[in-house]
């Protein structure tokens, strides 16, 4: 197995084949450079933390290093429900790259080397080798790509534009160059980074401290808090109009709005220059002031993301309040690069044309590092299984936002950098961080990569809340007891007639802390799932009904070869889209734009009439 | 082999008839029909029955026969009720055993189910996936024949309103450290009652057939004595339909609307006419005949069989009716656009009705305008469901997820009358309303 790439889909994918039992060789340009978080220094967020999470429940590293580098822990929406609660993370970027490195250097099938691919060897539309910068010649049908930015990257500031993949880095360009010879769609996505300040120049007394949560939660479900370097604050600031109007007055050197740039930005993570554009009644947007690290003397001002001349930079900070005499180490930047349209993947993330080439991360049209970690490991899985001849692993969009991350792009491809959320996800009350060990850790074990210990605490977790929630179904609370009138007390709850623990949890002000306890604690993140749920228990029986409804369709097979032309009644259209997207079940087909449920049923109806005259 | 799906829709063409049957197929169907008409006969059997709603009360007096799986038309368990041939009765049966948790059948799904289960040979593949497009056409052209401007107007904005709720409630819920304009959720439950209210009106609108479409117009002129207001009296037939009388713009003009098959029929009846007008009153009459004519879909002209007339009057789309045809002597037939009856015996009377039916567009097979009435009404009862729902959520201390979830199944249910959306439709409508993203 051969991953190029040591970003944060590389590792992840090395990482799981090297568990899985494969020999993998991870080749990087430089070595010192694997797990380096080149925008901001934060893992987590909402929907973001989900597949942090998930991925840590199938052994993956993600979740581990960020809390061996954490400086700032919150959780976003605590005041809501568990489902769309999210830890996010601020990272000591040192910590976070030695932690990954450290995992890495022990992992007993791996060996990493520094070189740069130039070359991949097809034949018969099957990957053969590799061959490298310094000449060698790598064989393997097994490879997978997760040069992320690297394709043909172009770096912006202001009109003046530089080739690389992140500052001071080369990009892939022979690479890109091969790619886009082959048979695959590549289309051009763009992002960007702020400049980053010099800690010493800020007037940190002007900006509003934001402490992290306490107590400090964790992201992986078997860290210790012991491993949590110490933690510091997060300051806020804001743009204001004369910000706003230095952005105006030199709109004609960004590159965005002089037309130089040509790849689709995200919409959620605009630069500085397209809110002010985009949003012109507002005089003030905020900015984190987000420290890089520990020991680290950069800051990285989050909400200014500019492409800028350096001059225009200056202006511009010099404008924000605490940032007068602020010093810009390294300016902002926009960057182009080449994406491949992931519609061409199978769900495995192996082309659809290329037998053994796997896609994962940012390659694919996706930003963020918890999506392309995402994206790794399954990679890594699916290779390993397919080179050992096993059946793909996949997950489906009601098992984990893995498979509604990979589904989307898989089926519907992109037009922007695709980044999760959870109003992506249609079964979001059941994909929560609270579970992700509940949903995937078992399917880990039994792939093999889940360690023992991540194993044991899943297994002790099962346990109580299985014991927990029995005792809840079978303890009563009686009216008029010192315990009820506690109840009473803390949510207004009154309580007339014998009520099981169970069905007053159901009640929405009543908290697991507030119900008669038993007697073993319980960790926290066994009674967020106790009273997740308890709580969402109709909605997700709702849901289920529909899940199972669509089961039969995921399990209706559609041949790989079928010829669509041969679909009596279908339009065109649904013809063409059809043998494009060439989906593997019914199911698959149903979720394509444009897919009636008329063309369902004649599908149905075709493969029925193909069984039959087989059979 | 079993499905899922309970489906239910009528197997007769609806109008008028002495009997309607209508199908159910799938798991539920026997129990369906014990909880409305009692206990079944053993399989293929007729019972007598009376069919009851879920109040209790009667709704038809009919028979019921019970098909058993795999010997029945669609290979699984199928449940027939025979009833009288009045569309409101169809209606009622239809929704109740919606009610107990039947579908109303998607276009052509019985035959699908049929041919899946191998009880249509293999040789008609061809003709199923056929029929499923044409009845999915059909289905398309009933949609929109049963939904007026008005309603569609209507439902296209409180879909608005509640995609906008939607994008609050999502961007709050995705984007909590941006800073959103969060006024709309703090009013966001007047909104939702608001919802609610519009729902249950539309509910209502669509129940009694209003506003569903302006109505076909159907003119009926001719000579005077020909039996046009006798016609009218046995179209408008208490147990055929539900009529209302309007009075006409004029003395001389009488509207009467009759809901056939769940679409509304407006008859005009106009005074009548003499073939060759010797004074200024005849005159006025042609000229207002030939304006009824020009603003109706199709046009009756009746005439006694007897004694035929010459009109010219511009006759756009119309059937040429000859009444009194029991006082015929001899043999006679209808053709294409000519019919034959006996308003003073009913002889004939069905065969211009179903004519009617299928020249307006509203039958000639399983799809008809009654059927995707009963979809939107079913969206409609299921998309009020979950704005409660989502009220209910808010009552109990702003559960937003939740709220987000009853908005997300409501949005479902109401968009599939009109309009669908997808997830990245909404994320489009977040980002375009706020600024998101540090």
């Amino acid at each position: 197995m051969i991953v190029i790439g040591g970003g944060h889909a590389g590792v992840e994918a090395a990482e799981a084949s090297s568990r899985f039992g494969v020999k993998t060789l991870l080749i990087t340009h430089d070595k010192s450079k694997i797990g380096e978080m080149s925008c901001n220094p934060a893992i987590g967020g909402i929907g973001k933390s989900h597949l942090a999470k998930e991925v840590d429940a199938l052994g993956g590293l993600m979740a581990r290093a960020t809390d061996k580098a954490g400086i700032h822990y919150r959780v976003l929406n605590s005041t809501k429900g568990q489902a769309v609660r999210a830890t996010r993370v601020q990272t000591d970027r040192e910590l976070y790259k030695s932690a990954i490195q450290n995992f890495l250097s022990s992992s007993v099938n791996l060996t990493i080397t520094e070189d740069s691919v130039v070359d991949l060897d097809i034949e018969n539309s099957t990957i053969k080798s590799v061959t490298t910068e310094k000449g060698e010649k790598i064989f393997s049908n097994s490879v997978i790509l997760t040069t992320g930015t690297f394709l043909g990257g172009v770096m912006h500031t202001g009109l003046k534009q530089s080739s690389g993949g992140r500052i001071g880095d080369p990009s892939s360009d022979k690479l890109a160059q091969k790619l886009r010879g082959l048979n695959l769609k590549v289309g051009r996505l763009k992002t960007g980074t702020p400049p980053r300040l010099n800690k010493h120049t800020i007037d940190w007394s002007l900006l509003s401290p934001q402490p992290g949560d306490t107590p400090t939660p964790l992201l992986s479900y078997t860290s210790q808090a012991s491993e949590r370097p110490e933690q510091l604050n997060c300051y806020m600031t804001r743009t204001n109009k004369t910000t706003h109007q230095v952005i105006l007055n030199h709109l004609d050197e960004s590159p965005m709005y002089s037309g130089v740039i040509e790849g689709v930005g995200p919409r959620y993570c605009p630069s500085i220059e397209d809110k002010v554009m985009r949003f012109s009644e507002r005089d003030s947007h905020q900015i984190f002031a987000e420290p890089e690290g520990l020991n680290s003397d950069l800051i990285y001002p989050n909400g200014i993301s500019t492409s800028l001349p350096l001059r225009a930079q200056k202006e511009l900070i010099k404008s924000i309040k605490g940032f007068e005499n602020a010093k810009i180490v390294r300016p902002g930047y926009a960057i182009e690069y080449d994406f491949f349209d992931p519609t061409g993947l199978k769900h495995s993330l192996e082309t659809k044309t290329i037998s053994g080439l796997f896609f994962a991360g940012q390659i694919n049209g996706t930003t963020g590092y918890e999506e392309a970690a995402a994206q790794g490991i399954m990679a890594g899985i699916n290779a390993s299984l397919k080179a050992t001849n096993q059946e793909t692993f996949e997950l489906q969009r009601d098992e984990a936002y893995i498979g509604v991350l990979i589904d989307d792009l898989v089926s519907l491809g992109t037009k922007e950098p695709y980044r999760m959320f959870t109003s992506r996800a249609e079964y979001r009350l059941i994909l929560r961080e609270d579970n992700a060990d509940m949903r995937l850790t078992e399917k880990g074990r039994k792939l093999g990569i889940v360690s023992d210990l991540l194993w044991q605490k899943y297994k002790e977790k099962k346990d109580t809340t299985t014991h927990e929630i029995l005792r809840l179904k079978k303890d009563k609370l009686k009216p008029n007891t010192p315990e009820a009138k506690k109840i009473k007390e803390q949510t207004g709850e009154d309580i007339s007639n014998n009520t099981s623990l169970f069905e007053m949890l159901k009640r929405p002000k009543v908290l697991h802390s507030h119900l008669p306890q038993g007697k073993t604690t319980l960790a926290s993140n066994a009674v967020d799932e106790i009273e997740a749920s308890v709580k969402y228990e109709g909605y997700i029986k709702r849901q289920q009904i529909d899940i199972e409804r669509l089961q039969r369709n995921e399990n209706t097979p559609i041949p790989e070869h079928i010829d669509y032309k041969k679909v009596v009644g279908l339009s065109n259209e649904v013809k063409q889209k059809l043998s494009e997207a060439r989906p593997v079940s019914l199911a698959r087909a149903s979720r394509l734009p444009g897919v009636t449920p008329a063309a369902i049923s004649l599908l149905m109806i075709y493969l029925k009439k193909e069984r039959q005259a087989v059979g | 082999m079993s499905t899922n799906r309970t489906i239910i829709a009528p197997a007769t063409v609806p109008g008028r008839g002495g009997v309607s049957i209508i199908r159910m197929s799938g798991d539920l169907s026997k129990s369906i029909a014990e909880d409305m008409c009692g206990e079944l006969a053993e399989a293929w059997r007729f019972k007598r029955c009376s069919i009851k709603s879920r109040n209790g009360s009667k709704i038809d007096d009919g028979m019921v026969v019970f098909f058993k799986s795999p010997n029945s038309y669609t290979g699984d368990d199928v449940v027939e009720f025979h009833c009288h041939g009045n569309p409101t009765i169809v209606n009622l049966v239809l929704e109740e055993a919606v009610n107990r948790g039947a579908v109303v059948a998607e276009p052509g799904e019985f035959t699908k189910t049929a041919f899946l289960n191998e009880k249509i040979d293999l040789v008609q593949a061809e003709s199923v996936a056929d029929l499923i497009n044409a009845q999915s056409e059909m289905a398309v052209v009933a949609a929109n024949s049963s939904l007026s401007g008005q309603f569609s107007e209507q439902i296209n904005r409180l879909l608005d309103g509640i995609v906008k709720a939607r994008v609050v409630v999502e961007a709050s819920i995705d984007f909590p450290e941006d800073e959103i304009d969060s006024s709309i959720l703090e009013s966001i439950k007047e909104e939702l009652q608001g919802f609610l209210a519009e729902t249950n009106e539309l509910l209502s609108c669509v129940k009694e057939g209003v506003k569903l479409r302006d109505g076909f117009s159907v003119a009926i002129v001719g000579p005077p004595n020909a039996g046009k207001s006798s016609l009218l009296n046995l179209l408008a037939r208490e147990d055929l339909a539900i009529t209302s009388e309007v009075p006409g713009t004029t003395r001389d003009l009488v509207k009467t609307s009759v809901n056939i098959g769940g679409a509304l029929i407006e008859f005009v009846d106009t005074a009548g006419l003499r073939s060759d007008p010797d004074g200024p009153i005849e005159e006025e009459g042609i000229q207002r005949s030939k304006e009824v004519i020009k603003k109706s879909n199709l046009s009756l002209l009746v005439q006694d069989a007897t004694d035929i007339k010459e009109f010219d009057l511009g006759l756009g789309d119309s059937f040429t009716v000859l009444n009194k045809s029991d006082l015929l002597e001899g043999g006679f037939s209808n053709s294409d656009n000519t019919f034959y009856l006996s308003c003073s015996t009913g002889q004939g009377v069905d065969e211009l009705l179903g004519a009617l039916i299928v020249r307006l567009g509203m039958g000639g097979g399983e799809e008809t305008v009654f059927l995707s009435r009963q979809r939107h009404e079913i969206s409609l009862k299921s998309g009020g469901r979950f704005l409660e729902e989502a009220l209910m959520s808010l009552g109990e201390g702003q559960v937003l997820e939740l709220v987000a979830e009853s908005l997300r199944s409501a949005h479902a249910a109401l968009g599939d009358i009109l309009r669908p959306m997808s997830a990245d439709d909404l994320l489009g409508e977040i980002f375009s309303e706020f600024c998101i993203g540090k």
